[in-house]
């Protein structure tokens, strides 16, 4: 059965012992009649007894990261079998990005999706009735169906463009980096269309589009009138470019920000306040999902304020997912008191140089 | 340089510092500043406002530009004198003095002399202003196929910035990458520009990291891209990128013509700023037995002294020792089975101020065809070989810059009929000559601009 502490909060419930958390969590997805066929099976090949061996968060490094299983893994096996009624209840299933080598698939339960949606709910407290236009990848990924339950809190409708992002990949891959722009331009063609002739009230996009949004003084005329919250994620946004859309293309319209992946099933939310150096702080929904920030050669925690690469983790009882390294580097900000891990800030990629060794030729 | 430097971007608002910068060094590795790192949204903004700004007319570009010239070899700029820019530019990136001031020197002529250069590149047929009376008569207006000319420049010499203010001239507003090794120039020159008179929308400095360089290229209607082959790899089949990729001059001396009369020209061509202009000469062909001449040519560029980059006297580039060992082992890669007369054992020299000198390397090949020919390195590295008339042109195929000499005519007719020979000098001329006026690989005003047929009837139009 499901230890209660494992379900999710409802308002004004008090937070849970941590402790007692990863306790309960590993005793649902280790045990016989609640645990995955996924975890169950794949239990028999750890090193350690996690039931025995896990008892804090620190513990669940213990485990190795399995995601990449996830590509071949019929999602079947990934469901907890004690999940059960309400809890059983699938939204869909997502998958990563693809962008190195095939996608990895995840299950998403509704009130899980419910709950990950509503993390970042405080953005949207007095915005009232309003459209949502999402310019943002569907299809397998869980942008879309967040964009549509987006919708339906605002008691509004979801306008959206199809955009596969793998495909603007091949495109990079074959012939360069420009090959993606007609793409790109076909998608704010069809936005365009949208903000000019309904209304929209929440505008829900990744970095690089809005940057292409930016471009069109029509569309910026557009957005500056109607969208009252512009939401972005999906990609990284650098410190730089944020302010510049806040304080010269987007003037007075919350700017908010989702760090997170389909690997874990959520996000984390923008934190109200910025850290004193205005870069914007991300907080994950702990203990239901942490961030740690690793160095990346010995794998060690970075103290606050370093720099590393980021680790993700999902504890909940609808799926288990531990120590997921991403590519993403980030700094690793205090968390609020008792939460898991760190929260994070100034996430991307890892910088790149021109300084690499070319010799031939005088420049 | 006791000051913390910062280069930020010149936008078309005003200079920007971006949070994003990286550091400015030293030859010693040592901090001296930093340079700003503008991202993508701010470089695709730059070039709408750039857009969007009017174009300056064309008589006072050029009032503009001879302006320019004046501030950019006298003014304090940035806060740096004429003798404290060009110290800086050869203690922080290993460029001799000396050349400094003599490429410095070159970006000012050049500024001077655009009035002249572009009448010279403009096709006969064409008027420069839709006014001019032949308009009436029926003629070409040379006219701007874009509107916006970004320059992704390089550090390996000020020189590098000799090229671009053709297209501030021809009525482009220009969008500067600058070096991040040597982005003082580029820093000044805009400065300069700026001040005599193009607003700052026409003209922006934009440092940015390698990825946002792309959006420049994809963003502008036109781009020259300084680099290595890599580059030109990357970005030749591009049709809006020039490329400045190896320059691979040449010099080939045919048997008519005694060598020894020209070994101060050869050593010109080889050792002229420091080796480090794509019009420096990589490889000789010699009619006959090269090894007399490959000898001379040891000996006389292994005379010259290892010095600081600041000692007025030096000739060769420093650089960090590191970066000096990498070139060192890539030489004796690359070098193979030529014979080495000169720097086969090394070409690093460390200096007790920090860095090391390139030192001259001179190898022998024993063939026309040897790939070594081909290869340019940043310093004075040059291959020399032997060329016989049954081996054609192909040798000196892919040359920026050949110098023939010979007094074959019929030879002469057939390298100026090779489209990959870019400029033939013939006779006493090095391979580095330049002159403001003529092209260096073709006018920009080739690309850059295009002729439109104009008819007109006189009425309401103003008076020519």
């Amino acid at each position: 059965m499901s230890s209660p502490v494992l379900d999710l909060p409802r308002v004004g419930d008090p937070a849970v012992d941590p402790d007692e958390y990863v306790a309960a969590l590993i005793h649902w997805h280790f045990t016989a009649s609640t645990g995955s066929p996924f975890w169950l099976r794949r239990a028999r090949s750890l090193d350690f007894d996690p039931i025995a061996d896990v008892r804090t968060f620190a513990d669940l490094r213990l485990f190795p990261n399995v995601v990449d299983e996830f590509r071949d893994v019929p999602v079947e096996d990934l469901i907890p079998r004690g999940l059960a009624g309400e809890d059983r209840v699938i939204a869909g299933v997502y998958e990563s990005g693809g962008t190195t080598g095939a996608p990895k698939r995840f299950v998403m339960f509704d009130r899980w999706m419910e709950f990950a949606l509503g993390w970042d709910e405080i953005h949207y407290a007095d915005l009232g009735p309003a459209n949502v236009l999402a310019v943002a990848p569907s299809g397998p990924h869980m942008f879309g169906e967040f964009a549509a339950r987006r919708a339906r809190r605002h008691d509004g409708v979801r306008f959206t463009v199809d955009l596969d992002p793998r495909w603007i990949r091949r495109l990079i891959e074959r012939d360069g980096p420009g090959a993606a722009d007609l793409y790109a331009e076909h998608i704010i063609d069809q936005a365009a269309h949208i903000l000019a002739t309904q209304a929209v009230g929440i505008l829900i996009t990744t970095p690089p589009l809005l940057e292409r949004m930016a471009r069109r003084d029509d569309l910026v005329e557009l957005i500056r009138k109607n969208v009252r919250f512009i939401c972005w994620s999906g990609a990284h946004m650098d410190a730089d470019s944020r302010e510049i859309f806040q304080a010269e293309v987007f003037p007075g319209i919350p700017l908010k920000g989702l760090y997170g992946s389909t690997t874990i099933l959520g996000m984390s939310r923008e934190r109200a306040q910025e850290a004193d150096s205005g870069l914007a702080v991300f907080d994950p929904p702990s203990p239901y999902i942490a961030f740690r920030v690793v160095d990346p050669t010995t794998g060690d925690d970075v103290a606050f304020g370093d720099r590393g690469q980021v680790v993700m983790n999902h504890l909940t009882k609808y799926a288990l997912i531990p120590n997921n390294l991403e590519r993403d580097h980030a700094l690793a900000v205090e968390p609020p008191p008792g939460w898991f891990g760190c929260s994070v800030a100034d996430v991307g990629p890892v910088a790149t140089f021109d300084d690499h060794a070319v010799i031939e030729g005088v420049y | 340089m006791g000051e913390f430097l910062h280069i930020d971007a010149l936008g078309p608002t005003g200079p920007y510092r971006s949070r994003n910068r990286r550091p400015l060094t030293s030859l010693s590795g040592a901090p001296i500043g930093e340079i700003s790192q503008v991202p993508s949204l701010y470089v695709r903004r730059t070039v709408a406002a750039m857009r969007a700004a009017p174009v300056v007319p064309g008589a006072q570009r050029l009032d503009a530009l001879d302006r320019a010239a004046e501030l950019f070899a006298t003014a304090s700029l940035g806060g740096l004198g004429w003798d404290e820019y060009t110290e800086l530019v050869s203690t922080a990136s290993g460029v001799p003095n000396a050349v400094v001031r003599q490429s410095a020197d070159w970006i000012a002529d050049v500024l001077r002399s655009q009035r002249h250069t572009v009448e010279l590149a403009m096709p006969r047929g064409a008027v420069g202003d839709w006014r001019d009376a032949r308009t009436r008569d029926g003629s070409a207006v040379w006219t701007r196929r874009g509107e916006v000319f970004a320059v992704h420049a390089a550090g390996n010499t000020p020189a590098v910035h000799g090229l671009w203010p053709e297209a501030l001239a021809l009525g482009y507003k220009v969008l500067v990458r600058p070096s991040a090794r040597e982005p003082y120039t580029a820093f000044r020159l805009v400065e300069a520009l700026r001040q005599a008179g193009f607003p700052p929308a026409t003209l922006t400095l934009l440092p940015t990291d390698h990825d946002v360089a792309d959006v420049i290229i994809a963003e502008a209607d036109y781009t020259i891209v300084y680099g290595g082959q890599d580059v030109v790899d990357k970005y030749g089949a591009i049709p809006t990128v020039l490329t400045q990729g190896p320059g691979r001059s040449k010099i080939l001396v045919t048997a008519d013509v005694d060598w020894r009369e020209k070994i101060d020209i050869i050593v010109d061509s080889i050792s002229h700023l420091g080796g480090t202009a794509c019009t420096c000469a990589s490889a000789v062909l010699v009619e006959g037995d090269p090894e007399p001449l490959a000898r001379a040519l040891a000996e006389r560029l292994g005379r010259i002294p290892s010095l600081p980059a600041d000692h007025p006297d030096a000739i060769l580039t420093v650089a960090p020792t590191a970066s000096v060992v990498e070139v060192d082992q890539y030489l004796h890669k690359v070098a193979g089975d030529a014979r080495p007369l000169l720097g086969g054992d090394t070409i690093v020299d460390e200096l007790p101020s920090g860095g090391a000198v390139l030192r001259p390397a001179v190898h022998l090949v024993d063939s026309s065809r040897a790939p070594q020919l081909g290869v340019e390195l940043p310093f004075p590295c040059v291959w020399v070989g032997p060329w016989q008339p049954a081996d054609g042109i192909a040798p000196l195929r892919d040359s920026l810059v050949l110098t023939a000499m010979t007094i074959r005519a019929e030879l002469i007719d057939a390298l100026l009929d090779e489209p990959s020979i870019t400029n033939l000098y013939l006779g006493d001329n090095p391979t580095t000559w330049l002159r403001p006026g003529i092209p260096h690989d073709g006018y920009l005003g080739e690309v850059l601009m295009r002729t439109k047929g104009m008819i007109r009837t006189a009425a309401g139009s103003s008076a020519a």
